[in-house]
């Protein structure tokens, strides 16, 4: 099961992203549009429709190893994904007034929980399965790096955070709660 | 060659790795500069292994207790901010304009900062999104993790309903400023007002937010920050007032 983190701008620019592999097992999935998808294997946009389409099963496995090729792990499609569903969280956040969104938007099997903190930064996280608590402990670790990275004086609201203790921090915490 | 050995009172300043021990021996150490006071500084900054570069990750957000900044030394900082940025600007308008620039830097720092103090411990935290709390919040959180103490009033402009006002009776970055007589119009609050205009605009209530001198007989240095509301702020509210 993998899980994917965006960290987003108040302007919506992209300042850091993280893809986790945890040991968990993924639910399966079944969607009924991918199984009446015609085989367009020679098609250039193959890989990219069965991505759209939920198609998990079509190539998962072939390779053999514990990371799935194609299917909803499109690197392309799971930034689409997570960009998508910034229109229903830019919906909710003028309503809701708590950081943490749980479930926002749903695409196939990704589901996506957003944070977003009082200074309108938002962190995406796409996920596969259920875990709330999991995740909202995850996501108030990460405010709390983030909030310190800001502290820096030299770092913008437009700049990429680059620091190796970011990431192995976050990378920690997503392997203590996700 | 007076100058062949750094100076080692310098050498303290600008080579913090060095450990600690070197300065103090006597063979660089002159006798009239004792240093009781660096290996205090090393073991506070320094957390974990010795030789490592402090780290802000390392830090607790939470410990403010002893982290105050003296008032002469911000004084002194700022009167400086404020000589450099009159040498570059052509006119008080400009020159309120970059301070308040300047301001608001911290106010995007102050306000994530201070929302992880207050909410950070909450299983659900919250995020403000009216505008008359957000501006009680600013009034007193925002001005307490600041300047120490709250602002002095709020006031909702007569005339126009998109105008608010932040009023403190004695602003601490003024205190020792005197502006020349030609340049009345100034307010070196500007400075304030740009964290006030940050945090607004981090909310979510985007606003232009300006600083003006309304002295009385009681308060000499008497300041107004006046705020001036987005439509698309005012617009939202009456939807939200008209939801409940």
């Amino acid at each position: 099961m993998s899980h994917h983190l965006f960290l987003l701008s108040p302007s919506d620019t992209p300042l850091y992203s993280l893809t986790h592999y945890s040991t968990k097992p993924a639910p399966s999935v079944t969607s009924p549009l991918a199984s009446n998808l015609p085989t367009w294997s020679t098609s250039a946009f193959a890989g990219t429709l069965t991505a759209l389409s939920g198609a998990s099963s079509a190539t998962q496995h072939t390779t053999g190893g514990a990371v799935r090729m194609g299917g909803g792990q499109d690197r392309h499609v799971i930034q689409m994904i997570a960009n998508a569903s910034l229109d229903v969280i830019e919906d909710i956040m003028r309503k809701e007034n708590t950081m943490y969104l749980k479930s926002v938007d749903k695409f196939n099997e990704w589901t996506v929980s957003a944070f977003i903190t009082a200074g309108n930064m938002k962190f995406i996280l796409l996920h596969e399965g259920k875990n709330d608590d999991g995740i909202r402990a995850f996501f108030v670790d990460v405010w709390e790096l983030y909030v310190k990275t800001m502290l820096n004086p030299f770092h913008t609201a437009h700049t990429p955070i680059r620091s190796a203790v970011f990431d192995g921090r976050v990378r920690a915490s997503a392997k203590k709660y996700l | 060659m007076a100058y062949a050995q750094p100076h080692p009172r310098l050498s303290v300043l600008s080579s913090s790795s060095q450990s600690s021990a070197e300065h103090l021996s006597p063979s660089t150490s002159s006798t009239r500069f004792s240093l009781p006071s660096a290996p205090s500084v090393h073991s506070t900054l320094v957390t974990g292994k010795p030789g490592q570069r402090p780290n802000i990750y390392d830090r607790n957000l939470n410990r403010t207790r002893v982290a105050e900044v003296s008032a002469s030394a911000f004084a002194f900082l700022f009167s400086e901010v404020v000589q450099y940025t009159q040498k570059r600007v052509s006119g008080i308008n400009d020159l309120e304009r970059r301070l308040n620039t300047l301001g608001y830097r911290i106010g995007t720092r102050v306000l994530e900062l201070t929302a992880w103090r207050a909410e950070s411990a909450s299983k659900t935290p919250k995020r403000e999104i009216r505008f008359l709390p957000a501006l009680m919040s600013i009034h007193t959180q925002v001005w307490k993790a600041v300047f120490g103490k709250s602002a002095d009033a709020i006031e909702k402009s007569v005339e126009n309903a998109d105008e608010y006002m932040i009023i403190d009776n004695d602003p601490p970055i003024e205190r020792y400023i005197s502006v020349p007589r030609d340049m009345s119009q100034l307010s070196c609050s500007s400075f304030t007002a740009g964290i006030v205009e940050a945090v607004l605009d981090g909310l979510g209530f985007p606003a232009r937010v300006t600083a003006h001198n309304t002295p009385n007989s009681q308060h000499p240095s008497r300041t107004t920050i006046l705020i001036k509301l987005e439509k698309s702020v005012l617009d939202r509210e009456e939807l939200l007032n008209q939801k409940q």
